[in-house]
């Protein structure tokens, strides 16, 4: 008993000499072995426990069994220490600079119309209406007769409408689309419609194509103030923020009556008399809209006793030049992509 | 349209609580937008009127004279002077010290040679209005001119112009008379007042004038009038009536040509002037002119006319335009003696539709265009002549008129009921409603079951269904008045329509994976054929081409996205930009639907362009360069987001490299291509690194299904590599599905992982090594059972003539 005791003594001090000169993981499975491995130090004063008189077996078993934990938890403990020290060392060997440029390719940018096109979209979607396209090139009669517009109307001629041979014509506005959702799709109806169009005109504020998006909805007992309600939502919507509005009387063939809104001026709401955007009156006209005519409503095979509607033309591409700051309508259509970069926003 | 604020006054008028900035306020909220406003002769201050006393030679300056005013009161002054035109007895304009002249410049005592000049004697330009000037100096004012006076006030210097934009429904508003009703409407406690009209004597004798008489063959010719002025005498008009005549944007030309302007600008009514010894008879004829028939008009040209172009003639030869210009032939000049001043009313689309064709923009062409009142001639043509006679410009004006009418004009029934308002405006108050109309000179008839019935003037003829009138009240109460509400039939879910539905998904895949979405115009340049070498039975070579276009290189509609997209690399390359560049644009092409058929079809589609950057250098390497297969990478996300799947395989572009195209194929049909652009086409366009371009149809990747998912399979794959010699020339594809009709149903996938061309391969040949996948949907396979497929895979393959590695 004695002896088990005085190596247990000399094995206890062995080990903590030996760890001392431990460095690494390799060197510490070594004293695992030396020390508990099947030839191991420990494991051989194990063997000795059966030489013992069985009384005091068990007091010499617990006082090995306590020496063989102690040193099984410090070598666990040493060998993942040094397992951190070693990854640790690794990864300071792995370095990267992190502010090199990424890999393969960012995100490109979005086209500003398209984005507010969507964006509209998006909200009017939201209110119930249904997206319909129409053909760019579009026939005399949607384009201008059964909108109402007299047969010797200015936006007729050729110097304002651009005109094919066999007499159709490349949509002046989105509002031939009006007629043909009343065709297709009859009343009630709540209908959008964006697109391309083309006017004869160019120069910083006009260019010969640009984007509308007209509005329909026809319904029993339509009101004024069902169409300033969806027309405030839209640009509310659109511009992120509740914004003064004025509701103008106006005038077009094919709606009566006419009305044209003007919101507050993006940039300076009208507190700068000098602001390059509203040129200091503090408004901005976006939106010609009116109470369908019910002549429309008739080439439109809806009858104008039974139903009544309301009607916008929006111009998307000014809606974008106001929220993006984009100052020249025609550099929207040249695909400049160092310039459609600089505002990439996704 | 300029109007004076001032003239206007004259009938209007207002409580004295209404702003000036009220008005031009509500004019903008009913309909006139008032564009500007303006006080031309705003920075005078401080001129007096002052009458010329003692005119002397200076002393010892040649050419300058020493004037002597009575300023008014016992105020005398000196004024040294260049001008010529004065005489003693002479009303001036005079700026002593400290006024303020034009410009804003403050005037000083300045003394030439000795002589004081006590401030100055004011020309025409000095006041800021050149063009009142009727002589060469010192602006001379009318002699019963009293001295002392501000002459700012007194001759009418102190008015605002408004700039108001009129819409093209309201020619009626194209008058001083017209906006003062319009401006009393807006008002209800503003009061109207009407232009005092002298009568003419309608049995004057000794008319000079023996005057056949007028007949209109044109039914366009609405209403036509003729009144008389013997014994002219041409000269400037007065004073006042040139400054506001120059006020409203006219230049002052003599009495005769100014009192038609002053008409026209007052009852908005545009009149014509004839030297009646001139007409070729002493008749006028109002017809259709024949095609090719001339006429040299008032600006000295000479016009060609069609017979869609209403003319006035005389004895058979043409003597005006109807509404656009008069004719030289008729001109009155120094010599005119007797002239016949004409008030007429043309259907508005003809004279609009011939001033256009001509590029006459006149103001009378201009009113005529929107509507001139048939009943307005006759109270027009008296006011003329009542000025005639005013001012002294005529000996005698006779009321012997002559008037023509295609049909006499009558005012037009309108019904009001109150549930229309009520349905338009949610508000119905029918007394009040009358009131507005009233306003308007739209006055109540009779009432019958509830509805109200209006008398609508000829002057409004855009009134004529209820809707006009709900308008007209709509409008004038104001649409402040209608509190905004959401519609509540918009409970039914809106939808976006499939093929935008469709772009946004495809914009949000190329826009993630780097690609700058673009628009480009839909018209392009013919020339775009030649650059893509286009053949001659490709249907893309015939693009429909617009009758008018803005230019050469925009006149014809584009039958593939690629030239928007090659012009916008152009661009951006041009900038200077070296990276790389990666657009798209979603649009339509319009391709005829055979090679000679008018029939177009508007198709929606995709196109991208890639280009690898004029320098792709990067830390990185070459990995991160595009290439035909980083493209293939983007057309199928495309597909991949859209749930579709598409089939690559050799192409045959005509623009496409010879080597490196392919067909993107749906559903075994072209939908469009993948290519690199043939290296000619690349050397042409400037650029120094590989074009890739693709153009998919829209349609194909309109999703119609829905993706379904499947259940994760229950057994694992069993993986097996297989490598083989092939031609250069056989596709891969070919093999895969070759591999797949071979092994059947339980290989699961097959993928290529090596490519290699090189070192122990014989030339024309490369190893292609393929992962293939065996999988049950019953079992977890067994070694035996795989080797026993992949066994039969191999054997088959070889037989076929591939070898193995």
């Amino acid at each position: 008993m004695k002896e088990i005791l005085e190596n247990i003594k000399a094995i206890r001090s062995e080990f903590k000499e030996s760890l001392r000169n431990i460095s690494d993981t390799a060197a510490i499975m070594d004293l695992k072995v030396r020390f508990l491995g099947k030839k191991g130090k420990v494991t051989s004063l194990l063997r000795l426990l059966g030489s013992l008189p069985a009384e005091e077996r068990p007091s010499a078993g617990n006082a090995v069994n306590d020496l063989r934990n102690t040193i099984e938890k410090i070598i666990q403990e040493k060998a993942l220490s040094l397992r951190d020290e070693e990854f640790h060392r690794k990864e300071l060997a792995e370095h990267i600079d992190v502010t090199l440029p990424s890999r393969g390719r960012v995100a490109g940018g979005f086209h500003p119309v398209v984005q507010a096109k969507n964006e509209v979209l998006k909200i009017m979607t939201g209110l119930g209406f249904k997206v319909v396209l129409g053909p760019e090139i579009e026939e005399d009669y949607y384009a201008f007769e059964a909108l109402n517009i007299p047969p010797h109307h200015p936006a007729r001629d050729m110097q304002d409408t651009f005109y094919f041979p066999d007499g159709r014509l490349l949509r002046p506005h989105t509002s031939p689309v009006e007629i043909r959702g009343m065709l297709k799709y009859g009343a009630p109806l709540r209908i959008v419609c964006p697109g391309r169009v083309y006017r004869k005109d160019s120069d910083p504020t006009h260019s010969p194509m640009f984007h509308q998006l007209e509005g329909l909805l026809v319904d029993k007992d339509v009101s004024i103030a069902d169409l300033k309600g969806c027309l405030d939502v839209l640009l509310d919507s659109f511009f992120n923020r509740t914004l003064k509005k004025r509701y103008r009387a106006s005038y077009f063939p094919f709606t009566e009556p006419s009305l044209e809104l003007d919101i507050e001026c993006i940039a300076c709401s009208g507190s700068d008399p000098s602001c390059r955007i509203c040129k200091g009156s503090g408004w901005l006209e976006v939106c010609g809209m009116g109470m369908t005519h019910p002549n429309v409503l008739r080439y439109g095979n809806i009858d104008p006793n039974e139903y009544n509607g309301f009607a916008w033309g929006l111009g998307l591409d000014r809606l974008a030049m106001l929220k993006y700051d984009l100052h020249d309508l025609r550099t929207l259509f040249e695909g400049n992509v160092p310039y459609l970069l600089s505002g990439r926003r996704i | 349209m300029l109007v004076s604020w001032n003239w206007l006054k004259e009938f209007i008028t207002l409580p004295s609580n209404i702003s000036l900035d009220e008005v031009t306020e509500k004019l903008t909220m009913t309909g006139c937008e008032v564009e500007g406003m303006e006080a031309p002769c705003d920075s005078l201050q401080g001129i007096v009127t002052a009458k010329v006393v003692e005119l002397k030679k200076h002393p010892s300056k040649d050419g300058l004279y020493i004037v002597t005013l009575d300023a008014g009161g016992n105020n005398r002054a000196i004024c040294v002077t260049a001008a010529e035109n004065l005489n003693i007895g002479d009303m001036v304009p005079y700026a002593a010290p400290g006024a303020v002249i034009t410009g804003g410049v403050t005037l000083l005592s300045k003394s030439f040679d000795g002589i004081t000049s006590e401030g100055m004697m004011l020309s025409a330009d000095e006041i800021g209005l050149p063009d009142v000037a009727d002589e060469f100096g010192i602006l001379r004012l009318p002699v019963e001119t009293k001295p002392g006076l501000d002459f700012k006030s007194s001759f009418g210097l102190d008015d605002v112009i408004l700039d108001v934009s009129i819409t093209a429904n309201r020619g009626d508003l194209l008058s001083i008379m017209g906006l003062a009703r319009e401006i009393h409407a807006l008002f209800p406690e503003s009061e109207l007042k009407d232009i005092d009209i002298k009568d003419i004597d309608g049995n004057a004798t000794g008319c000079p004038v023996d005057f056949k008489g007028v007949t209109i063959e044109d039914p366009d010719c609405l209403a036509f009038s003729l009144g008389y002025a013997s014994d002219i005498k041409i000269a400037p008009s007065p004073l006042k009536a040139r400054i506001m005549l120059s006020m409203m944007g006219m230049r002052p030309i003599s009495n005769v040509v100014d009192i038609s302007n002053l008409t026209m600008l007052l009852m908005g009514q545009p009149s014509h002037t004839y030297d009646l010894d001139m007409l070729p008879e002493k008749e006028i004829t109002v017809r259709l002119a024949k095609d090719g028939e001339k006429i040299t008009t008032l600006d000295g040209k000479r016009r060609s006319l069609t017979n869609d172009d209403l003319i006035i003639t005389s004895a058979g030869k043409p003597v005006g335009i109807a509404g656009v210009m008069g004719g030289e032939n008729t001109e009155i000049s120094e010599a005119t003696r007797t002239v016949a001043l004409e008030c007429a009313s043309f259907a508005a689309s003809r004279v609009s539709r011939t001033s256009r064709k001509l590029g006459i923009m006149s103001e009378a062409a201009y009113r005529y265009s929107r509507y001139v009142d048939p009943l307005k001639v006759i109270p027009s043509l008296k006011y003329a002549l009542n000025l005639f006679v005013k001012w002294k410009c005529a000996g005698k004006v006779y009321g012997n008129f002559t008037l023509v009418e295609s049909e006499h004009p009558s005012n037009v029934e309108v019904p009001l009921r109150a549930g229309t308002l009520k349905r338009i405006l949610l508000w119905d108050d029918m007394e009040e409603a009358a009131g507005i109309l009233s306003r308007l000179g739209v006055e109540k008839t009779r009432e019958e079951d509830g509805t109200w019935f209006f008398s609508v003037p000829t002057s409004r003829p855009d009134i004529t269904i209820e809707e006009d009138l709900v308008e007209e009240v709509g409008r004038i109460r104001g649409y402040d008045h209608v509190k905004p509400r959401i519609p509540g039939s918009l409970s039914e879910q809106g939808a976006l329509d499939e093929v935008s539905e469709a772009q946004g998904a495809l914009r949000n895949v190329l826009l993630a994976r780097g690609y700058t979405e673009i628009v480009t115009y839909s018209f392009i340049s013919p020339n775009f054929r030649k650059t893509l070498m286009l053949p001659d039975d490709d249907i893309r070579a015939y693009p429909v081409a617009l009758s008018n276009p803005l230019s050469p290189e925009m006149s014809s509609m584009r039958t593939t996205m690629l030239p928007g997209m090659i012009s916008a690399l152009g661009l951006s390359l041009r900038t200077g930009w070296k990276r790389p560049i990666r657009v798209f644009e979603l649009g339509r092409v319009f391709l005829r639907t055979q090679l000679e058929s008018a029939d177009i079809l508007e198709q929606e589609r995709i196109g991208g362009l890639v280009y690898a950057g004029a320098d792709s250098r990067s830390p990185y390497g070459d990995s991160d360069v595009d290439d035909f297969f980083s493209v293939k990478a983007d057309i199928m996300s495309l597909a991949s987001v859209r749930g579709v799947s598409l089939e690559f395989v050799q192409g045959n572009e005509p623009f496409g490299h010879a080597g490196q195209k392919a067909d993107v194929l749906y559903d075994g049909k072209k939908i469009g291509f993948l290519a690199r652009l043939k290296p000619a086409i690349e050397q042409s366009l400037g650029v120094n690194s590989p074009l890739y371009v693709f153009e998919l149809d829209l349609d194909a990747l309109i999703n119609k299904k829905l993706a379904v998912f499947m259940d994760v399979p229950p057994y694992p794959a069993v993986y097996r590599d297989i490598s083989l010699l092939v031609d250069k020339s056989t596709s891969s594809i070919n093999i895969i599905k070759e591999i797949k009709s071979i092994a059947g149903n339980l290989l699961w996938d097959v993928s290529l992982f090596d490519v290699y061309e090189g070192e122990n391969v014989p030339s024309g040949k490369r190893s292609l090594a393929f992962s293939l996948a065996y999988r049950s949907d019953d079992k977890t396979l067994k070694d035996a059972e795989v080797e026993k497929v992949h066994g039969h895979v191999r054997e088959k393959l070889e037989k076929l003539g591939y070898a193995l590695r």
